[in-house]
């Protein structure tokens, strides 16, 4: 069989020039989209052999400007390296080897100022509803929110899609939750993600794997035999397991460090990021204006109702104004003068070497915030909470957060010790003081709409969050907006309610 | 010495790579591509390009031109179902998506169709299998240096000897088993030699200077706001990690050879032409008797020239664009590439004005100018911004070679300067470093 003739550009993935144009045609053409939209640059090499040659094609189809000529984000390792070997780092001790300390976030690659990106054209004027945030808690609002007639509603981002959490987290999604709104939430949303494809046209790669929470002692196995219990109730198929049955699953799974799993087959991994590219396209199909890089400067309030939102490319007059910024809503929040309650923390996460399919579920160990799973394309991605962490809006990656996670990952999979990391990021968790979201509307500021605070699992929710809050929005009753607003927090009334956060 | 590949015995020389005491073997074929099961073979022949990964010894997806051949090495290729590397049934993926596969879009229209696509999606995926056996954590070696001076090319070497004389206790840190770089592959007359090389790293030992030999810088953090451990620097060095607490780094870590994107530059017996110098430098080692080399500029000039210098019985010069460079001792063709063909690579087929050439060939080398490995430091926050005329994203920096991380200095190729150039900027940084 003779080869075709396809001119690759990046050999690691097999992207071709073909693929390179057709990306920039729908209007990935910035490095950071063109990567995420054709894999180009995530392979063994990480973009040493073909980020230039991609530079060149978008240079010559002129896709950006010049000040936007930069490279994707490089990702440490600057080499695939073993696992085992950043196990071997004794972090921990001493203040020397630290690399713990917040910087601040990095400073975009292009430097100060506005976004070389910048669109030239003119916002709007007016718009009945704004929603601040690309991420897929608006873009799932706008979408399900355009389907009910004529409004006028426009999506701001700052970055590109994805550059927020809902582009960095690890794809888990599950209904093995252990409150009954949660449960519910996330059962509707996985059932979404099923149909997403069908709805929105392009896949999202739901893989049902199962979900296999790690019990390392007998008050987390109280706690998984509560929520299985729970998600009985509530039809799951979920069930407390023996370490002998979970290795029937995972059979690489070292049994002496957990006494019991909690085990739910319906749960599974998906692809971030077409989620994004999905329902921004699907809602501009519906009227909707999404907006990149594009930032919110000011939101105007008066006689106790939000009057508009000022942005580096002019005023927009809004009767209702969404707030769904992720880790960054305090900060947005504050422009219109009021203070949320949330804090941000970074959480890193790592991406290994692509492996033939070996891993079935995305496996969590309660005690360490330990999880990981195997992506579509055949990487284990993983990434682990770190008690140690300070607050802050940073994104750097760190050598510390390598270590603890190769640590804990070998220690359950000592199989993976020759296996190599890519690829480490980091995202923001948008954290609330009862680990509960804050929904609705504002006290104090009529119109101004609250749709944060999901804690690091707001992607898993957000299909169904989506629906929910364009219906409420729509005149619907739902006692999620009542119960979630954010005068809980002044009131004294937090949410009492258990669940587990990984990660 | 033998090593296996397949199960086949394969006769290696002392000093080989695997890669190396494959291509002796005439074996071009290293793997099947990750998406359309193209066969592939080495390119860059320098660890950067991921074109030649097997799996060595039960571990997956090493690159075999930066493995050391071992007596009774276990080599085994990916990516090839049943073992069928020559016969691969899963190269119908490339026919049936000749144009290239839309994965985002690939039967969105049916949840049934949309489940099968997934479960075959999912089988093809990935490149190796899971190790062979379980590791344990190597134990890290933590230490503690003024100065870390990245790569041990033409800038580098000069940035750490001078830094060293200045009183400095530096570190420098090589990712091949020898220092030299660029500088022994003998491309460029107006560029330092292996004598300078010789001389430089004697001077920097002399002046207490540590150098550390393939050993591979892997990670740059931003450690402390204080002095004096700014930076954490993780070296990579036999499967164990080095993490070095620094006051300064200086980077140095060259550039990465560019394949071309055109038809059929990812075939097999398509290298990079500064990676087949390498070949005959370190394995006495030539690929093929009639080569032809395509590329631009002074790259292009000078490779073709030490190729042939290295014993390569060369054919037409290919060079792009518009500019013929000025070189009577090549036989010099301003042609664009049109297809590679021939697996591996027999011909390469040409747009020369109106017409159409095919030349004849039994490999194929690009030179094309290399694009500065700016990853380690960009990662740690410097600038780094496209260069047309260089096809890459230098580093920005200052006469001193500062970036705009205080504690982080560039120098030479990575920073755009290369040859004469690149060991001026060294000392500069070098010098700047210790101030």
């Amino acid at each position: 069989m003779p080869l075709t003739d396809k001119a690759i550009v990046c050999a690691c993935e097999d992207v071709s020039v073909h693929d390179v144009e057709a990306a920039i045609a729908q209007g990935f053409g910035d490095i950071e989209s063109l990567k995420r939209y054709t894999g180009l640059g995530t392979g063994p090499c990480q973009g040493k052999s073909c980020e230039a040659g991609a530079m060149r094609i978008c240079q010559q189809r002129q896709a950006v400007p010049l000040e936007a000529q930069v490279p994707f984000r490089a990702r440490p390792p600057g080499a695939p390296t073993a696992l085992a070997a950043y196990a071997g780092i004794p972090f921990g001790a001493g203040p020397q080897a630290s690399g713990l300390r917040p910087q601040g976030g990095l400073k975009p690659s292009w430097g100060k100022g506005t976004h070389p990106l910048l669109p030239k054209t003119a916002l709007p004027e007016m718009a009945d509803v704004v929603i601040i945030g690309g991420g897929i808690m608006g873009l799932a609002l706008a979408w399900n929110l355009a389907a009910q007639g004529s409004q006028k509603i426009l999506v701001l981002e700052r970055g590109y899609l994805c550059e927020g959490a809902s582009g960095r987290n690890g794809g888990g999604v599950r209904a093995q939750w252990t409150t009954p709104t949660l449960i519910e939430l996330a059962k509707e949303s996985i059932d979404f993600m099923g149909r997403f494809a069908q709805e929105l046209g392009i896949n999202v790669w739901l893989r049902k794997g199962g979900y296999l929470f790690l019990a390392h002692d007998a008050e987390t196995v109280r706690r998984i035999e509560y929520g299985a219990a729970l998600q009985k109730r509530h039809g799951l198929p979920t069930r407390v397991i023996s370490p002998v049955e979970a290795q029937e699953i995972v059979p690489q799974l070292d049994l002496s460090r957990f006494v019991a799993a909690s085990w739910n087959p319906d749960d599974g991994v998906v692809f971030p990021w077409p989620f994004l590219w999905g329902y921004a396209d699907g809602a501009r199909k519906r009227g909707v204006q999404v907006e990149t890089f594009t930032r919110v400067t000011g939101l105007e309030v008066g006689d106790g109702r939000i009057r508009s939102v000022q942005t580096d490319r002019g005023r927009v007059a809004a009767d209702r104004v969404v707030i769904a910024s992720g880790a960054w809503s305090p900060t947005v929040a504050k422009l219109a003068g009021v203070a949320l309650p949330n804090v941000p923390f970074r959480h890193e996460i790592v991406s290994s070497e692509p492996l033939k399919p070996f891993l079935g579920p995305l496996v969590s160990m309660l005690g360490s915030g330990l999880y990981f799973s195997q992506s579509m394309r055949g990487e284990i991605v993983g990434g682990m909470g770190d008690p140690q962490e300070v607050p802050g809006l940073n994104q750097t990656s760190s050598l510390r957060f390598l270590s603890r996670y190769a640590r804990a990952l070998t220690e359950i999979m000592p199989q993976v010790g020759d296996v190599k990391l890519l690829r480490q990021w980091a995202g923001c968790y948008d954290n609330t003081p009862d680990y509960s979201p804050v929904l609705g509307e504002t006290p104090g500021v009529a119109g101004l709409l609250q749709m944060n605070g999901f804690v690091g699992h707001g992607f898993m929710m957000a299909p169904a969050v989506g629906r929910r809050m364009a219906a409420w929005m729509g005149g619907a009753q739902d006692e999620i907006f009542e119960r979630f607003n954010l005068r809980r927090f002044a009131e004294g009334k937090l949410i009492q309610e258990e669940s587990f956060i990984i990660g | 010495m033998r090593i296996t590949l397949d199960g086949e015995a394969i006769e290696a020389q002392e000093g080989d790579t695997v890669a190396a005491a494959l291509l002796r073997a005439r074996i071009t074929t290293f793997t099947r591509s990750i998406k359309y099961h193209r066969p592939r073979g080495p390119f860059c022949l320098a660890g950067t390009c991921g074109q030649c990964l097997m799996r060595v010894d039960g571990v997956p997806s090493l690159p075999s031109c930066q493995v050391r051949a071992q007596e009774g090495m276990i080599c085994e290729r990916q990516n090839a179902p049943l073992g069928l590397i020559d016969a691969d049934l899963f190269r119908a993926t490339d026919f049936l998506f000749p144009e290239g596969l839309d994965h985002h879009h690939l039967m969105v229209g049916s949840r049934v169709l949309g489940r099968v696509a997934l479960e075959v999606a999912r089988r093809l995926a990935g490149l190796g299998q899971l190790p062979a056996k379980a590791r344990a954590a190597a134990p890290a070696e933590l230490r503690s240096v003024a100065l870390v001076v990245i790569g041990a090319g033409p800038a580098g070497l000069a940035a750490a000897r001078a830094a060293a004389e200045a009183g400095e206790k530096v570190l420098l840190v090589e990712r091949e088993a020898r220092p030299g770089g660029a500088a022994l592959l003998g491309i460029d007359a107006e560029s330092p030699g292996s004598d300078w090389v010789t001389q430089q790293a004697r001077a920097f030992t002399a002046a207490g200077g540590e150098l550390l030999l393939e050993a591979d810088c892997v990670g740059l953090y931003a450690n402390e706001p204080e002095p004096p451990a700014h930076a954490l620097v993780a070296v990579r060095k036999g499967g164990r990690l080095i993490v070095v607490a620094a006051g300064r780094v200086v980077v140095a870590s060259g550039g990465a050879s560019q394949p071309l994107p055109f038809p059929g530059v990812d075939r097999p017996g398509v290298y990079a032409a500064r990676g087949l110098l390498a070949l005959q430098a370190h394995c006495n080692l030539r690929v093929g008797t009639e080569l032809l080399v395509l590329g631009d500029g002074k790259e292009l000039v000078d490779c073709a020239r030490a190729l042939r210098r290295a014993g390569y019985q060369l054919g037409r010069v290919v060079a792009l664009g518009g500019e013929r460079p000025a070189a009577p001792d090549l036989d010099v063709l301003v042609a664009q590439p049109v297809r590679a063909l021939g697996n591996p690579v027999r011909a390469l087929e040409l747009a020369v004005g109106p017409a159409t050439q095919r030349l004849r060939c039994d490999a194929l080398a690009i030179a094309l100018s290399l694009a500065p490995l700016h990853g380690l430091a960009s990662s740690a926050g410097a600038t780094a911004r496209w260069a047309p005329a260089l096809h890459g994203f230098p580093l920005e920096i200052d006469a001193d070679g500062r970036t705009a991380v205080p504690w982080l200095f560039a120098a030479g190729r990575v920073a755009g300067l290369g040859g004469a150039a690149a060991e001026r900027s060294g000392e500069a940084a070098g010098q700047a470093a210790c101030r």
